[in-house]
């Protein structure tokens, strides 16, 4: 039952006051009953007189109490409840003001702290909730506007292509008659191949850490189109990272086609140039050889002056259309959009279509090249390309090679068969491809990469086709080590000179051996001494090519800490090997990866040092022949003394990527060794007994040397 | 014997400049207006040179020329390509097919004529 503090003191003093009075009431009436009848007035007076003294007394006494209590107690109590009250309803800053004779002691101080403390967490937390919700409003304002101004149409989707995110223009450009509606599948609007491709790129290049170096590897262009493949609409896709490491989906940003204007305007300045700047010329030399032909009363003098205006505005046109036919070359492919793609993904992502899609084992071989083009359709057109040449030449083993050159990088189609003839390769490419973007025929693929295609022999009972496209725009730089001295050469060549029992491999030509070509990276320079291996790679070569899918990589768990100066060698921290195997777990993989090839490496005791160092405690031993590729140089190249894998490389045109990485090394090192066969060959070195036997007398040399 | 050019050309205007240089030169000269006329002509009698257009009606000039590659008994005519086809990579693909040079048009006439003379003065049959 809810009653106020001073309430409940009135009614308790109340109380006690009518006991008193009952009390003194009672007693004095009962005393002055008994008293003897004989007793007069006179003391029964004075009875009474004292009964009511004391009643008034207590009374008195009680009611004085009940004021100080009220007045020094419930007062204060109830003003602090009312306090607590108006502040829990309303007001922070209340403050409970009591009068300084209470005795409640430290209760209303204490209150007030509370109130003090609540005052500024309560203020804390709206501060926080308008700064909050400000910036919230202020951020999405900004999206808001920014989204609206922008020209391109943005999609904002999850991994599985769900839209999360769009703004008008992309409701225009996808020429959607309503709202898009999030949640929706992307594929509803935009066709699919282009963003599957687009985002298996980006999301590669994420696997592979090459996401973040420049700038531009964040963001794969792209072409696609609305699903009635009607609009073609170009723009780019970016991942958006949780944490920087993990994809959560993309950005798809795609544009009205600006650029497309510009290079129309151009077109037309063009178009305008070289019909009416061109008519004045023309003119010029329709007048002089009509003057020429229908007057034959011409003086010499008259006539050779005619003749000369023939020469000059006919030069003068010449002149005229090179110069227009060059700046046309670069309109009509101005605006497709290009970028820097490395053959390897390029040929990977083909080689994947190819066998699921066709059933066609295509083989990636020969050193990757960085080159400038458009994959989504490169792939289309070489797709494409193949699939017709797999019906042609009846076969369904391709290589796909990629050949550097002086001027473009070849991205070549190999396959057993016939060349095939020019007239047939140019139907092939004028038929329109339905489910290619924008309906292009392959022709105009190659056209907007300012290419052509073409077959030409290779091997007797072989043919290739030939893409040559543009290399990169700018020079690729993917490794920042590249300045780095080159590792001293090692000449502890015991391991290359065990007894070994070639038999029948002995005399079989070297162009038909198997070869892993490796190389490794090192914690440092003396294997002897405790450095180590961190990280081990090779590559196959089959009957002459270089298998570069089929590569190893793997780094290595030194087990012990990498010195400064060999990470700025090769790039691998502490960090990144800390969760690597040990080597004697990798190298039983390498072995099994090895098989029954021959080694090759280049300074390969070095390596070979590293190696036989763990045999032991991995359980493996690499008994097969090991080829050295500097000692072949020093053999073919006995001018100079300068045979480490940059100059060799340099010597054979083998262009140098992702040195100082075991694989890009091995890479590297393969093509030369390619490169080194033939020579060999034209040196009488054709046999693995007669390259060893070779070998062997360079190192002799060198022993001598060193001994010396 | 003179030796012989086969002209394979399908624009009678550069036809007509062209086989007055070359007979003026003092070569023999026949003319085929398009890639089956040019084969033709070939097997009927092998020239010495054949000066020949891409952009020829029926099988292009890259086509009669991989064609004529591929015959060994051919190996030794000479020929190069008359185009309008400007571009480093059109050069390339010629040559990659079979043809010995590759001219642009438009070209000076005198330097083609020069040109000729001496591959066929300096030919060994």
């Amino acid at each position: 039952m809810a009653m106020t503090p001073r309430l409940f003191l009135i009614a308790c003093f109340a109380a006690l006051g009518c006991a008193a009075l009952v009390a003194v009431g009672a007693g004095t009436w009962l005393i002055d009953n008994r008293l003897p009848k004989e007793i007069g007035t006179e003391v029964r007076d004075i009875v009474l007189v004292y009964g009511g003294g004391i009643a008034f007394l207590l009374v008195a006494v009680i009611a004085v109490l009940w004021a100080y209590l009220d007045y020094a107690i419930a007062q204060p109590l109830s003003a602090i409840v009312k306090g607590i009250q108006t502040v829990v309803l309303a007001r922070s800053d209340y403050r409970i003001e009591i009068e300084e004779m209470h005795q409640l002691d430290g209760l209303p101080a204490a209150v007030n702290e509370l109130i003090r403390q609540l005052g500024i967490t309560r203020t804390g937390i709206n501060e926080a909730i308008e700064k909050a919700t400000a910036s919230l409003e202020q951020q999405k304002t900004q999206l808001e506007t920014v989204l609206l101004d922008l020209h391109e149409g943005v999609i904002v989707c999850t991994l599985d292509h769900r839209i999360l995110l769009y703004n008008n223009r992309a409701v225009q450009l996808l020429r959607i008659a309503g709202d898009i509606g999030l949640d929706r599948s992307l594929f509803h609007f935009f066709s699919r191949q282009p963003i599957l491709h687009a985002l298996s790129r980006l999301t590669t290049r994420l696997a592979q850490g090459r996401y973040d170096s420049p700038l531009a590897a964040r963001q794969s262009p792209l072409v696609g189109a609305t699903t009635d493949g009607k609009h073609t609409l170009q723009g780019r896709m970016s991942l958006i990272l949780e944490g920087g490491k993990t994809a959560t989906g993309y950005v798809l940003s795609f544009e009205d086609d600006t650029a497309e204007l510009a290079a129309l305007g151009l077109r037309d300045r063009l178009l305008r140039e070289s019909t009416e700047g061109l008519r004045a010329p023309v003119g010029n030399l329709r007048a002089a050889a009509e003057i020429l032909v229908g007057d034959p009363g011409l003086g010499s003098a008259e006539e050779e002056s005619f003749k000369k205006v023939l020469l000059q505005e006919s030069q003068f046109l010449c002149d005229r259309l090179e110069k227009l036919s060059a700046q046309y070359r670069d309109v009509i492919t101005g605006h497709w959009p290009m970028s820097e793609i490395y053959s390897y993904n390029l040929l990977q992502n083909l080689a994947d279509r190819l066998r699921e899609q066709r059933g066609i084992e295509a083989t990636i071989i020969g050193l990757p090249q960085w080159l400038h083009g458009d994959s989504y359709t490169l792939i289309e057109l070489l797709d494409r390309l193949i699939a017709r040449l797999s019906d042609r030449f009846e076969t369904t083993s391709f290589d796909l090679e990629t050949v550097p050159g002086e001027r473009w990088v070849y991205l070549d189609v190999l396959w057993n068969g016939n060349v095939l003839p020019a007239a047939d390769l140019d139907l092939w490419l004028a038929e329109p491809q339905e489910d290619v973007i924008g309906r292009l025929t392959l022709r105009e693929i190659v056209e907007r990469h300012k290419t052509d295609v073409w077959s030409l022999p290779d091997r007797p009972g072989r043919a290739r086709l030939r893409l040559p496209l543009p290399p990169p725009v700018q020079a690729i730089s993917g490794d920042p080590m590249t300045a780095v001295p080159p590792r001293p050469e090692f000449y502890d060549f015991d391991l290359l000179r065990r007894p070994l029992e070639l038999g029948e491999l002995g005399i079989r030509p070297l162009k038909s051996l198997t070869y892993v070509v490796f190389d490794t990276e090192t914690t440092g320079l003396d294997p002897t001494g405790g450095d180590e291996i961190v990280s081990i790679a090779g590559v196959r070569i089959v009957n002459g090519r270089i298998l570069t899918g089929e590569s190893f990589e793997r780094m290595v768990n030194p087990r012990r800490q990498i010195p400064n100066e060999s990470i700025r060698f090769h790039g691998i921290t502490d960090e990144m090997v800390k969760d690597k195997p040990p080597i004697h777990v990798v190298l039983p993989q390498f072995s099994t990866f090895v098989g029954e090839a021959v080694l090759v490496a280049h300074n390969a005791a070095f390596d070979m040092k590293f190696i036989q160092l763990h045999e032991a405690e991995s359980g493996v031993n690499f008994a097969m022949p090991v080829l050295d590729t500097m000692l072949l140089s020093c053999f073919l190249h006995d001018y100079t003394p300068k045979h480490s894998l940059d100059v060799v490389a340099k010597r054979f045109g083998i262009p140098v990527h992702g040195r100082h990485t075991a694989l890009g090394d091995a890479l590297v090192t393969a093509g030369c060794f390619l490169k080194m066969l033939d020579v060999l060959e034209a040196h009488g070195v054709v046999t693995l007994e007669e390259a060893l036997a070779v070998s062997d007398k360079i190192i002799q040399v060198k022993t001598r040397e060193a001994n010396f | 014997m003179a030796k012989s050019i086969l002209v394979v050309e399908d624009e009678p205007n550069i036809v007509l400049s062209l086989q007055f240089l070359m007979k003026k030169a003092g070569f023999d000269v026949r003319v085929a207006r398009d890639g089956d006329e040019a084969l033709a002509a070939v097997e009927s009698q092998a020239p010495d040179l054949i000066l020949l257009d891409v952009m020829i009606p029926k099988r292009d000039g890259y086509d009669v020329c991989q064609t004529i590659r591929a015959n060994p008994a051919w190996e030794n005519i000479y020929i190069i390509m008359l185009t309008a086809k400007g571009r480093e990579v059109d050069r390339e693909k010629g040559i990659a097919l079979g043809a010995n040079d590759y001219v642009t048009k438009p070209f000076s006439t005198r330097d083609l004529t020069d040109k000729v003379k001496q591959i066929l003065e300096n030919a060994v049959h």
